[in-house]
């Protein structure tokens, strides 16, 4: 058991990160324990806590009375640096036990710039960091979260992967290793592999080779007998309503970054942005029922004494009855100081009458995100939403007493020409000009924060080369030089981590040793703006010979393979290709929720269905 | 005009276990908040635009120091009997809280906050073979009449003097290697003393080991006027 002495505590930043005994954390006796999972964010216990994902899979794991699942996340700088002097190994948050000592590390991988702190965990818990290294008795180290859709550039890290939706798979997962344990661990390390390769959904780096032509293009990738499965598709939750989940959330002492309670009212999104990962990744639309939603709340909220509830989903104003969900739900909770809040917010006025009901209070700002600052880009990432929509959102707020808008954009889009960029100055001009037509004042404050297209894997943009330093830089500068008004606020972001990004988020497993040599240099905490240093990230490109142009500028052919193709969420290619042409072709496909089966191929290769109580019920 | 809301005080002591010490006195407050929510006890609230739980402590205690004896007041809109409060909020309060004695507070009486004006503590830690110098370090303090220590804050270090809030003599101990010293400290409107701070200009001033890696200490009792804050008024 590790021990942390006062004077340790006394000294960093926020040490109740470290001191567990949360109100809900499970603690269990060892006995009869076979399994102990160690559930795992690479971040600070704030970011990692808030994590809808591990939150669900902490319960699911510990109702099984074979497990026992404990929490870990990434120690700030001021915390790694004591536990390096003192030679204090990476621990559980729970019985204080170090992570050699647990039968999996599961690390939710979330996005690309996380995977050095990755690096730095298993080195913090004495673990190797390579996976062909490691121990009969070691841990086995395990990922999920959305980088599953193309996680090639760790997966030498990795010993296996759940691809999509956990909750089923990760309870398979344990048995096949509580049955292997009980036989007494037949063929080690690999014997256990190899059986979990066959549980749907998971992947075992190890039993594929990738294989390259002579000029170094990725040809494919092999697995190492004809038992292992060439594609590993991603499992998925037919029955919102039945599956087992969250109900005693753990409630943190200090403040974290979602200090309440997340209700996901459905998982799945088919508006059919092209630029988006997530919305193919958890496709097809999957809605609860308003009897399980509040149910569910209720339980919630007696369980944690929390005061706040938000009503999570991709895209929350698309639940079928929304109104009638929130309507209920102030029902239920008029007679406790219970909020609520959409954290997602579509461009209409329906969303808005909605914030201002449930916000009867504060008026904090509102967000909403046009991705574009023109029609014509708009509709090259099938982004259904017109200027008129949002003059009319935020028309209607600002006749409701809000006074702050947030824009989100992204800049270096395919297609993308100067009128674009500079169309995102214009547009924010027009919501400066349209709150003193609406309320015939001045005082409103509109904040765009733009930021740089990273193409991503599994959408209809992967095969588009991202834009270089210096296109970034110029239309950032663009954009500048066309704002007139001192009430827009102008954020933007770093073009060097969204180019790094680019070259992660496409890229295979010739990467690793990048990864390995960054972190080596110094990396982690790569997604913190003070700890990100480009010149680590450099140097180890340079020490492995590896151009990153290769992976993030290159535009790729039609026929090119990819490296992520073999762990899928189900989206067939010709649908993306089809979406790409149909981008350049300025052409919008409607949302499948309600409408036509665009033919994206995921129910019919995953045999599922869409579940929307709107749908249903027409 | 309008009928005043009913109103019911209800003090209690709690403490402040090992598991909680790193927790700040904010966070404290928070998780007693959100206890006092799960065991659905009809609590107040302020009105205005942004309501709070009219809940008090009486003295803030410092990160890392647990407490034996905190005390806090809560208003309920319901006569409830005490037994059943007790109960109700016991049953939710997460390891290292546990509430001592609760009672309702009848008539006028003063804000926790100002009653508070005495606090005693427990420090203790390895000797690491000084024993004997400790034991001439603390018989110097105590027989200093000023000991002027640097208060070192984010914002500013100022000077301040140290020993006009220690109340008597700080007692020592020493059993197995381990030092107990036992302070009462004043607590005033205009300030008080950490029991760290003592130690550490101890150790400083007399070039002790102040690298002590594992200092416990504990607030044993608060009083008012000599006196135990759940009967004051």
């Amino acid at each position: 058991m590790v021990h942390l002495t006062s004077d340790i505590l006394q000294s960093v930043v926020k040490p109740a990160r470290y001191t567990g005994s949360e109100w809900n954390a499970v603690h269990k006796e060892l006995d009869g324990i076979t399994c102990r999972f160690a559930l795992s964010m690479p971040d600070v216990y704030e970011v990692g806590m808030s994590n809808l994902g591990l939150k669900i899979l902490y319960e699911i794991l510990n109702n099984r009375h074979d497990t026992w699942a404990e929490r870990v996340y990434a120690p700030w700088i001021d915390m790694e640096e004591h536990m390096r002097n003192k030679n204090i190994p990476l621990f559980s948050l729970e019985s204080f036990t170090e992570m050699k000592e647990f039968d999996f590390i599961g690390f939710s991988l979330q996005f690309e710039m996380c995977f050095t702190t990755v690096l730095n965990m298993l080195d913090l818990s004495g673990v190797s960091i390579w996976a062909k290294d490691r121990k009969e008795d070691d841990p086995f180290i395990i990922g999920g979260g959305p980088c599953v859709y193309n996680v090639e550039p760790v997966a030498d890290f990795f010993d296996l992967f759940v691809i999509g939706e956990a909750e089923e798979a990760l309870q398979e997962l344990v048995d096949v290793f509580a049955s292997w344990k009980k036989e007494g661990r037949p063929d080690g390390r690999i014997g256990f592999l190899k059986r979990a390769a066959q549980v749907h959904g998971i992947y075992v780096p190890c039993l594929y080779t990738p294989e390259y032509s002579k000029t170094g293009m990725y040809t494919g990738i092999k697995p190492v007998d004809d038992k292992t499965p060439a594609v590993i598709y991603k499992r998925i939750i037919q029955n919102m309503d039945d599956v087992e989940t969250m109900e005693k959330p753990i409630v943190p002492y200090i403040d974290i970054v979602h200090n309440r309670i997340m209700l996901e009212l459905f998982r799945g999104c088919s508006r059919g942005c092209r630029f988006c990962q997530a919305g193919v990744a958890y496709r097809p639309v999957r809605e609860r029922s308003e009897k399980k939603l509040r149910e569910l709340a209720r339980k919630m909220i007696d369980s944690t004494g929390y005061d706040e509830i938000s009503l999570t989903s991709l895209s929350s104003a698309d639940y079928s009855c929304l109104g009638g969900l929130v309507d209920n739900l102030m029902c239920d909770f008029s007679n406790e100081k219970v909020g609520f809040t959409l954290p997602s917010l579509r461009i209409d006025s329906f969303s808005i009458d909605l914030a201002d009901k449930m916000q009867q209070i504060r008026k904090s700002g509102l967000t909403f995100a046009p991705e574009a600052g023109t029609q014509r880009m708009r509709d090259v990432i099938n982004k259904g939403v017109t200027e008129e929509d949002l003059l009319a959102a935020t028309g209607a707020a600002f006749k409701k007493g809000w006074k702050t808008v947030k824009l989100y954009f992204m800049i270096g889009l395919p297609t993308e020409t100067d009128e674009d960029v500079i169309g995102i100055a214009k547009l924010a001009k027009k919501v400066v000009d349209h709150y003193k037509e609406v309320t015939g004042r001045r005082g409103v404050k509109v904040t765009i924060s733009v930021s740089c297209f990273v193409p991503k894997a599994f959408t209809a943009f992967q095969w588009f080369g991202q834009n270089t330093l210096e296109e970034f830089a110029r239309k950032q500068q663009l954009i500048k030089e066309h704002i007139t008004d001192r009430s827009i606020h102008y954020n933007y972001h770093d073009a060097h981590v969204s180019l790094l990004e680019g070259v992660l988020a496409r890229g295979d497993r010739r990467l690793a040793p990048v990864i390995y040599s960054a972190w080596k240099n110094g990396s982690r905490f790569d997604g913190w703006t003070d700890q990100f240093d480009l010149e680590r990230w450099n140097k180890a490109f340079e020490e492995n010979n590896i151009d990153p142009n290769y992976y993030n500028h290159r535009s790729r052919d039609f026929d090119e393979v990819f490296p992520w193709e073999h762990t899928t969420p189900g989206v067939s290619r010709a649908f993306l290709k089809h979406e790409y042409e149909k981008a350049v072709a300025e052409q919008l496909t409607k949302d499948c929720r309600r409408g036509d089966c665009t033919g994206c191929g995921i129910c019919q290769t995953l045999g599922v269905n869409i579940v929307d109580w709107g749908r249903n019920r027409a | 005009m309008p009928e005043k809301a009913a109103a019911f005080t209800y003090r209690g002591e709690v403490t402040k276990e090992a598991a909680l010490r790193f927790i700040s006195h904010l966070d404290y407050s928070a998780l007693i908040e959100r206890a006092i929510c799960r065991a659905k006890l009809p609590v107040a609230y302020s009105e205005g635009f942004n309501p709070h739980m009219k809940l008090s402590f009486a003295s803030a205690l410092a990160l890392g120091v647990t407490s034996d004896c905190e005390y806090m007041e809560f208003i309920l809109s319901k006569d409830l009997c005490q037994p059943e409060v007790f109960e109700r909020l016991s049953a939710q309060l997460p390891d290292g809280v546990t509430l001592k004695a609760l009672k309702k507070v009848e008539g006028k009486h003063k804000a926790l906050m100002s009653l508070a004006d005495e606090a005693r503590y427990i420090i203790s830690f390895s000797a690491e073979g000084q024993e004997k110098e400790w034991a001439q370090a603390v018989q110097a303090f105590n027989n200093a009449e000023v000991c002027i220590y640097q208060r070192v804050t984010p914002k500013k270090t100022r000077e301040i003097d140290i020993k006009q809030y220690v109340i008597g003599q700080l007692e020592i101990k020493t059993e197995n290697n381990m030092i107990e010293l036992t302070a009462a400290l004043k607590i005033t409107p205009q300030g008080s003393v950490k029991p760290a701070e003592i130690v550490e200009y101890i150790s400083k001033t007399h070039g002790l080991n102040n690298n002590i890696s594992d200092v416990d200490i504990r607030r044993t009792e608060l009083l008012a006027g000599g006196g135990n804050l759940m009967d004051a008024h």
